[in-house]
């Protein structure tokens, strides 16, 4: 399998906090990767390393064969082909649920309105919103912002999806709708990286597992080696406090 | 009653003089919201000469009182021409009026702008960069549509602002509301009375333009 991307000595700073220490790590095609670990630990930061919503102070990233850290690297083409889903869904407050979907594939005229209008609706259908088409985000409950986004996502056929703690901001009876859709995602083949804190989805669907603490990937493995056998304390120390 | 007789009998001076308050604060506010994006773009800007300049202008329109600024344009910048470049210069009248409530307008109109683009939620930038979005796009699609609906209040009210500033232009003798009053006491003596009517005129101009404001923003509220 080839590998979708490529993370060499990552390092990132916010000012004189060292956030991320060397980081390696590569993910391949169809592979989901689940990123747990405490707060503070890095792993969002990680996510957002890897389309480039944050610059990095050092190491290479590359996605989809391009180099993020390469000056002539068009930044904007290649996150058209990674979905990014957040925590606060942020969705588009003022334009209704299938506007929010078609924005992009229209702004950066990759498809027709007629095919925008029909992807919508296609995509609406697999999160199972197809009667939410014209409202508003307000008038959503969170389980369902989550949806529209992750279908807004997928408006812009990426080939990778990353999702920053995607069920954090969710009441914990819409957990279920938004993990099912993801777990439809997977079963489709896409390669995902998931930070979240639902080690049930991590043993469920996950290819493999990184647990990040300070900065660095202290551990790395199936669900089942860092899950239940986890090598080091301070895994064993965060698990024990987490399931 | 001698109040309506007076009322009466100035109103077509009153029309004439509010269509002067009314075009000047209009144009003023559109050339602000020019300068007022312009300078805004100066101040988001990289580049530190630009920040400089705009922070300059700023603090220069707000430290300093309307009445000098129009002084200084309407006399002294027009004795700087006329010793530089014009020999002959003088003001049009409404042409200094419009340039001296634009330059005031505008530099709030920057701020104004500017906290309405703050306080979109940043998660909005990044989810449309994060889409393939160009920071250009970004701002116009997603950034700028939001900060407009959170700047309309402030702007109505910059508006109102502008409009009861105009009166100050009597100053400069332009023939607004105020003025128009002024010349009108001077034959007739009634200071109450003109001054009640005067104060009425703005009273229902402004009163017009705040239901308007509700109006609006009622309108572009979505989905609540």
């Amino acid at each position: 399998m080839a590998s979708k991307i490529i993370v060499k000595n990552l390092i990132k700073s916010f000012g004189k906090l060292e956030v991320l220490k060397d980081i390696s790590t590569e993910i391949e095609e169809g592979e989901v990767v689940v990123v747990i670990g405490p707060s503070g630990s890095g792993k969002s930061t990680f996510l957002r390393c890897l389309n480039s919503l944050e610059q990095i102070n050092g190491g290479t990233i590359i996605v989809d064969g391009y180099d993020l850290t390469d000056k002539k690297t068009d930044l904007n083409k290649v996150r058209q082909n990674i979905g990014m889903v957040f925590q606060h869904f942020n969705l588009f407050p003022h334009k209704t649920v299938k506007e929010n979907i078609m924005l992009a594939p229209l702004t950066l005229k990759t498809m027709s309105k007629e095919e925008a209008s029909k992807k919508a609706d296609e995509l609406l259908k697999q999160v199972g919103l197809s009667d939410k088409t014209d409202i508003y985000p307000a008038q959503l409950s969170g389980g369902q912002k989550q949806r529209v986004a992750i279908a807004r996502s997928l408006a812009m056929n990426p080939d990778v999806m990353l999702f920053d703690e995607p069920t954090s901001a969710l009441d914990p009876e819409m957990v279920g709708e938004v993990l099912n859709v993801m777990k439809d995602l997977v079963r489709m083949g896409m390669t995902m990286v998931v930070v979240t804190h639902e080690m049930g989805f991590a043993r469920e669907v996950g290819d493999r597992v990184l647990f990040m603490d300070g900065g660095y990937i202290v551990e790395e493995g199936t669900p089942d080696q860092i899950l239940s056998h986890p090598k080091e304390n301070r895994t064993a120390d965060f698990l024990s406090k987490v399931l | 009653m001698k109040f309506f007789d007076i009322l009466v009998q100035t109103f077509p001076t009153f029309t004439k003089a509010m269509l002067q308050t009314v075009e000047v604060t209009i144009l003023s506010l559109f050339f602000a919201t020019v300068l007022g994006v312009v300078f805004c773009m100066f101040k988001m800007s990289k580049l530190r000469p630009l920040q400089w300049i705009a922070n300059v202008y700023i603090s220069i329109i707000r430290g300093t009182p309307l009445m000098v600024q129009m002084l200084f344009i309407y006399f002294g910048v027009s004795m700087a021409i006329r010793a530089t470049i014009v020999p002959d210069f003088r003001w049009n009248l409404t042409v200094a009026g419009i340039v001296i409530m634009s330059l005031n307008a505008g530099a709030y109109m920057t701020e104004l702008i500017r906290g309405g683009i703050e306080a979109v939620d940043k998660g909005q930038m990044e989810a449309a960069r994060s889409l393939g979005l160009s920071y250009g796009q970004a701002m116009k699609k997603i950034i700028m549509p939001q900060a407009f609906r959170l700047m309309l209040p402030s702007i109505i009210n910059q508006f109102i602002i502008t409009l009861k500033d105009t009166s100050l232009l009597s100053v400069i003798a332009l023939r607004e509301l105020t003025q128009n009053t002024r010349i009108i006491v001077a034959n007739n003596m009634e200071y109450f009375i003109m001054y009640a009517i005067v104060g009425i005129y703005y009273w229902v101009i402004v009163s017009i333009l705040a239901a308007l404001a509700k109006m609006i923003e009622r309108r572009t509220t979505y989905g609540k």
